[in-house]
């Protein structure tokens, strides 16, 4: 893990925050510290990259196949004895 | 008894049209088992007609709803779960999947290639305690502090649980996209 010498945080700060950061569930002062730090660290970047582009992908699915009639009846009859 | 014929059509009107939806989260929360995921969502409408009078029209239906779900999947959850589960404790070798592909797919293209079933398969194939807080966060755009409230954990087990289920639903993705050929 490289040292920083301008005062930012280090590889390691950046990575133990990984997907706080790419959830966005860091504050803002740390969300701008991991931010410069992986906009100029060369072996943080495509690690940071890599793991937006599989969030982004899986946050993209289609949450599954639609209902069939049946399950639509079941309901309203249910509702009917409501 | 007009009343109630009222209540029941509005209800089924302002509810029962977001019902693939609340199916499509059913799904995903029970790993793909099609008879819990429609006793979960008549659960919840018929929880949900109950409570109708409380409803606001004009609100967030779907969401509404989609809470009642939720709630509902993770009370049967949590009676299920009472005992700590050998997940918990379990040492899931640490593959690293950037390590292992980014000498020649360091963009993750493999991903693209996968097919959204196949990825939810692999989802659905996770562990309860590792699929339920990536559906929460990632399906249903939930933070860390919600979805510790809705599983009644800590939110630093809501972090680890998430590093680990990607970390884990990302090996299933590359040895599948590996064993399709889909890494050139």
């Amino acid at each position: 893990m490289s040292a920083n010498s301008d005062g930012g945080v280090g590889c390691q700060d950046a990575l133990g925050r990984l997907y706080e950061y790419l959830d966005g569930e860091l504050s803002e002062d740390w969300t701008e510290k991991v931010r410069s730090h992986i906009e100029r660290c060369k072996r943080c970047y495509p690690y940071f990259n890599f793991e937006r582009i599989f969030l982004d992908h899986i946050r993209s699915l289609r949450l599954g196949p639609e209902t069939t009639g049946r399950l639509e009846k079941r309901i309203r009859d249910a509702l009917e004895g409501a | 008894m007009t009343r109630d014929r009222d209540k029941r059509e509005q209800f089924e009107s302002e509810a029962l049209v977001h019902i693939d939806a609340l199916f499509g989260l059913a799904l995903r929360l029970t790993g793909g088992d099609t008879a819990r995921s429609e006793d979960l969502v008549q659960d919840s409408l018929l929880k949900a007609f109950r409570a109708w009078d409380d409803f606001r029209l004009g609100t967030n239906c779907r969401a509404w709803l989609m809470t009642i779900l939720r709630n509902t999947f993770i009370n049967e959850f949590r009676s299920a779960q009472r005992r700590p589960t050998p997940v918990e404790y379990d040492e899931v070798a640490d593959r690293s999947v950037f390590a292992e592909v980014s000498a020649v797919d360091p963009e993750g293209h493999f991903f693209d290639r996968l097919i959204d079933k196949e990825v939810i398969a692999a989802i659905d194939g996770l562990p309860d305690e590792f699929r339920v807080p990536i559906v929460l966060s990632d399906l249903e755009g939930l933070s860390y502090q919600e979805i510790a409230e809705v599983m009644e954990i800590p939110v630093g087990t809501v972090k680890s649980r998430l590093f680990r289920a990607r970390k884990r639903l990302q090996v299933k993705l590359l040895d599948y996209a590996l064993e399709m050929g889909y890494l050139s």
